[in-house]
């Protein structure tokens, strides 16, 4: 592997590079504290490096503490050279952030298994980072997985009933099925009143609860055969097919009924109000889902504001 | 390593610090770099010695230099240099002087000019050694 020795001794200097050269090592040599630190900053700097305590510029004890302060991808394996052989000083060095240490004049075959055991972790930490490496390509692989999967779902996570794309898929279908029987369909554009207070003043949770309320609400006023969705936030549409004038009335009747008992019984911490647009479809011209919604959309709005022109006349 | 094998009688030596005695060169320590030796490669042993003999001179004028314009941390880092060259390659005695003169707590500039005039004397025993052991090696 790269070793990096900062030595400036040219007798220790030697000594350690033929070595080290022997054992199959690539030596960087530096005779000063300020190149080793510039060396080992580098992008290909060694991952292994035998610094002197004591040589011009930076000691080895001050590499340490700048090696160790700055935040590094990957940890230098560092090895204090000295021949400070007195007990304090060792643990001043590895406290400092030395991996470990040999004492001069050192001896041949303890540099070599000290060499080695710094190799062994740093072929570690290399195996580990790649391992970490490999772990986040998954999740984000599996993110995408996932998104994508969400992305061909029909159904809306939160409260299943259909979403967005399950409702313009069966929507198109139905409106194609209805047209051959000249049938009638009924389209309802329903938005959730106050859904943004709620979240503010009760918060999230709330909001998630009151947007669920409000899908079974409507799960419950209409037929297995219709489809309801909610498109997002806080809207939601019906779609009811074969469904003539009368029942037309009857269908809306029975949601603002059930949202009054469900307001009126039991203990909810928010009230549930939907501005509501329907519009019926005949089939005998040209269906075009798109127009269909916008129009529900603009009789919704109307709703919305005409029960927000009641609601300040009252107070 | 044996440190205390021959104990050398040096009385000449006129400083008032003492130091212990030991032997001014280990030739075992020194032959042990024959293990790191190369098929094929100059004597490692001879390079060890010539670059031990070309850079104590220079140290000396480090720790002089240092002695003179009153930097201590100069002089005390260019004999901690020395003792760690000198341990290394078993030339014992230069490395003791060396660590007393690195860890002199007072009287810097009296005691490190005695010191480094030791220093000096050894070496010229230990440079004789050391040219023998080279010459050895090289016939």
């Amino acid at each position: 592997m790269k070793i990096l020795i900062a030595e400036d001794d040219p007798v220790s200097c030697r000594v350690l590079t033929t070595n080290l050269k022997a054992w199959g090592h690539e030596i960087v040599v530096t005779n000063n504290g300020n190149d080793a630190l510039q060396a080992l900053q580098r992008d290909d700097a060694p991952m292994l490096a035998i610094l002197d305590w004591m040589m011009p510029g930076l000691t080895g004890v001050e590499i340490c503490h700048r090696l160790k302060t700055e935040s590094h991808a990957a940890p230098i394996y560092i090895i204090l050279l000295t021949a400070l052989n007195r007990k304090e000083n060792l643990l001043e060095g590895l406290e400092a952030g030395a991996d470990d240490y040999l004492t001069k004049p050192f001896d041949r075959h303890e540099l070599r298994v000290r060499v080695q055991a710094g190799a062994r972790i740093v072929a570690l930490q290399d195996n580990l980072r790649q391992r970490v490496r490999e772990l986040e390509a998954a999740i984000v692989e599996r993110q995408h997985a996932e998104e994508q999967l969400r992305s061909l779902s029909l159904t809306d996570h939160m409260t299943g009933l259909y979403n967005h794309r399950g409702f313009y898929n069966l929507a198109e279908h139905l409106a194609k099925m209805t047209r051959r029987s000249r049938t009638k369909s009924l389209l309802i554009y329903a938005d959730m009143d106050g859904l943004k207070q709620i979240n503010d003043t009760l918060g999230h949770h709330a909001g998630s609860e009151a947007i669920m309320a409000v899908a079974e609400v409507l799960r419950s006023s209409f037929r297995d055969c219709d489809i309801v969705a909610r498109l997002g936030g806080d809207e939601f549409a019906v779609l009811a097919p074969n469904v003539a004038l009368p029942d037309s009335r009857k269908l809306i009747e029975r949601l603002r009924n059930n949202l009054k008992a469900y307001n009126e019984g039991g203990d909810h911490p928010c009230q549930l109000s939907l501005s509501i647009g329907a519009v019926e479809i005949d089939h005998n011209y040209e269906f075009g889902i798109e127009d269909q919604m916008a129009k529900a959309d603009a009789e919704m709005y109307r709703d919305k504001r005409q029960r927000k022109e009641l609601l300040t006349q009252r107070t | 390593m044996s440190l205390t094998n021959t104990v050398d009688q040096n009385e000449s030596t006129p400083f008032h610090v003492t130091h212990e005695t030991v032997v001014a060169v280990d030739l075992a320590i020194l032959a042990s770099y024959d293990e790191a030796q190369e098929e094929g490669e100059p004597d490692f042993v001879v390079e060890l010695i010539d670059l031990y003999l070309d850079e104590a001179p220079r140290i000396f004028n480090a720790i002089h230099e240092g002695l003179t314009n009153n930097d201590w941390l100069s002089a005390k880092r260019a004999a901690h240099s020395l003792r760690g060259s000198s341990n290394n390659l078993g030339i014992l005695q230069m490395g003791v002087i060396a660590d007393e003169l690195e860890h002199l707590t007072t009287n810097h500039q009296v005691a490190g000019a005695e010191l480094l005039q030791c220093l000096k004397n050894e070496f010229t025993r230990v440079e004789e050694i050391l040219l023998a052991e080279r010459l050895r090696r090289l016939s």
